[in-house]
């Protein structure tokens, strides 16, 4: 009891009658020795104001900030996870920006274009405010298997909400069904039903809405006893594997599942794709999820391909600034090149033809930077499945 | 200062593909979520800026059946004191006039310095009911507002006219405002916050507690009556631009470069 009287009536949860963390004991930052390392890795330090190690360091000399809303820096953060990978005391910087990013929402200060996203997600099922009987638009011309109320569903292609909606990944949802019909993979769809996974929504700090979502969707795969899952983004994949509590099954990204079907030799390919082609690893894939390995392996196998390896690639891949609600809000006080541009002139100067991603985010933001970097007509961007399927 | 907000709870057919329903009157609601009128949200964004701005409170006051229930405890997430349902089958159904009317009678019997709505509602258009509760209020009132000014004793409001001009017009309090989308940027209401309210009272009253006759209530005490809906005929010189994304879009750049506009 004296501890808590001893914090002042601000640090007690009238709530639940006990003590509420401060941000020093929520994300355990006194462990944090002040190296910097998290900072010297950051993608976006050298772009934006954000500075990941003073804003620990406020967090372990006083109460910190009450939230992005007085750090707007905290929305610059792509959380790619470098400094996480990178911090050699443990600690999880990116937690603690999530985090105040959570405390702006609940206060009610979320930028316009993150509201617009959330309030989109909560009555629509998806954050780029389109209505959910548009949903399954995008396999309109094809023969894309819809489970019915209550069937089983042994595999299930979660195809997400921007592969769902957006004309160019649109592209990318269109090209895994042809493979998956090639490999001969019986499979299914909600269609309209599928709502969104809440990666992003919890990467907005939108706690409750993301928990909303978390119970609405393992009600949706109990209902239809789904086995396996193959995610048709790293972003859905991360979140069914690591957040949704109890595990909901096998999740496997779709580039597993095409490495894991030319193992078996479910998958050949016939044709051929005489490029050279290099491979940006989505930090989700990547730096989040350790999967390296199978993108490559079927990038390999694709006849014709000539593969070479970006500079900075596998765990030290540079970040597209796609991710981490980054879809929808601006970096804070922008300055120099875009990540995205400076990796596609990368690619460029590798000499590649083609470089390949396997995130809907990725494909958007190399695609724009393409354009904003002047290299059209230089290079052109692919998502993996989408160089598989020319070779079919 | 209290401030009253009148909102309502509409169906969000911005991408839909709009129905009429089988009695012809109305529009099939199945599947169209259901949200705040998007010129109330900006209402009760305007009442929470003068509430923490200067001392205030706000009560935030609806028509409609058990769903409209949600926009309220939204709009006390967000900050709103208190919330009143006029809940009551009579009450539904109603013109501007029967609308404007139940809200008077609860209204006017609360202590209140101004009363904010938003210009229009997206389901039906009819910009009517603001107008007809100040009058029936006996409160003088402004439409489109687009910059507001509480005074001592009074308010100066900026009313959106064509072609970009703004007519500044001072009242006295109480009065009415009707709100245009754009003078603020409403809040977030983030889950955790609607959950909370959810445990707050809503008033409730009905037609009874408002002193209305059947007469006067709903459908029955309507000055106007909502004969048929009906799609618009199409019209002709559209032309539409099929293919892909980028198909289309080079289609589009043509046909400018041809008309001259590119």
């Amino acid at each position: 009891m004296p501890r808590v009287a001893a914090r002042g009536p601000q640090a007690f949860n009238t709530r639940t009658g006990g003590h509420m963390p401060t941000l020093a004991e929520k994300y355990e930052l006194l462990a944090c020795i002040q190296c910097g390392r998290c900072t010297a890795g950051c993608p976006v330090s050298l772009r934006t104001p954000l500075n990941v190690r003073k804003l620990v360091y406020e967090g372990q000399i006083g109460p910190g900030p009450a939230g992005a809303h007085e750090r707007p820096q905290a929305w610059s953060c792509t959380t790619c996870s470098t400094c996480t990978e990178r911090c050699p005391k443990g600690v999880k910087p990116m937690e603690l920006l999530i985090g105040l990013r959570g405390k702006s929402i609940e206060r009610g200060k979320a930028l316009p274009a993150v509201r617009d996203a959330l309030e989109s997600t909560f009555k629509h099922g998806n954050p780029w405010g389109r209505s959910r009987d548009k949903r399954a638009e995008w396999a309109d011309e094809l023969d894309v298997p819809i489970a019915g109320e209550g069937e089983a569903i042994p595999l299930l292609y979660y195809v997400g909400c921007t592969p769902a909606y957006d004309p160019r990944v649109q592209d990318v949802a269109r090209a895994l069904v042809r493979l998956l019909e090639a490999a001969g993979v019986t499979y299914s769809t909600f269609g309209t039903a599928e709502s969104c996974c809440g990666n992003e929504v919890k990467r907005m700090g939108e706690e409750g809405l993301f928990e909303l979502l978390v119970e609405g969707n393992r009600e949706l795969f109990a209902g239809h006893d789904v086995g396996s899952i193959v995610t048709g983004s790293p972003h859905c994949m991360n979140t069914f594997l690591k957040e949704y509590g109890e595990p909901v099954g096998e999740v496997v990204h779709y580039s597993q599942l095409l490495a894991r079907l030319l193992d078996e030799g479910r998958l050949e390919f016939k044709g051929s794709v005489e490029k050279k082609v290099t491979y940006h690893d989505p930090c989700f894939l990547g730096k989040h999820n350790s999967i390296f390995d199978e993108p490559r392996s079927v990038l390999e196998r694709i006849p014709g391909v000539e593969f070479e390896e970006l500079d900075r690639s596998r765990e030290r891949a540079l970040c597209c600034e796609g991710g981490g609600g980054r879809m929808w809000v601006e970096a804070e006080e922008e300055r120099g090149e875009r990540l995205a541009d400076t990796r596609v002139k990368d690619a460029v100067d590798l000499g590649a033809d083609v470089l390949v991603t396997a995130c809907p985010f990725c494909l958007l933001t190399l695609e724009d930077a393409v354009k904003t970097s002047g290299c059209e007509g230089k290079i052109e961007i692919l998502d993996i499945a989408e160089l598989a399927a020319l070779a079919l | 200062m209290k401030i009253v907000v009148c909102v309502k709870q509409v169906p969000d057919t911005a991408e839909a593909d709009v129905k009429l329903g089988s009695d012809g009157r109305g529009i099939e609601m199945e599947g169209l979520p259901l949200q705040i009128n998007e010129s109330d949200n900006y209402a009760l964004e305007e009442s929470l800026l003068i509430k923490e701005d200067r001392d205030g409170e706000v009560t935030v006051i609806t028509l409609g059946p058990e769903s409209a229930d949600e926009v309220l405890r939204m709009s006390m997430a967000k900050g709103a004191d208190e919330a009143v349902r006029l809940a009551d089958p009579a009450l539904e159904g109603g013109d501007a006039w029967a609308v404007a009317l139940a809200l008077a009678k609860a209204i006017g019997g609360m202590e209140y310095d101004l009363v904010l709505t938003g210009c229009m509602a997206s389901d039906d258009g009819m910009t009517q009911v603001g107008v007809t509760l100040a009058e029936m209020l006996g409160v003088p009132h402004a439409t489109y507002v687009t910059e507001m000014e509480i005074g001592d004793g009074s308010v100066t409001v900026g009313r959106e006219l064509e072609g970009g001009l703004v007519e500044r017009v001072e009242m006295s309090l109480p009065a009415v405002v009707t709100i245009q989308t754009g003078i603020n940027e409403p809040r977030y209401a983030s889950i955790m916050g609607i959950a909370k309210a959810a445990k707050r009272e809503i008033h409730t009253k009905s037609a009874a507690d408002l002193c209305l006759d059947a007469g006067e209530a709903g459908e029955a005490g309507s000055r106007t009556k909502l004969l048929k809906l009906d799609y618009p005929p199409a019209g002709e010189g559209a032309e539409i631009l099929d293919g892909t994304p980028s198909e289309a879009s080079a289609k589009l750049a043509n046909v400018l470069k041809e008309k001259g506009f590119a």
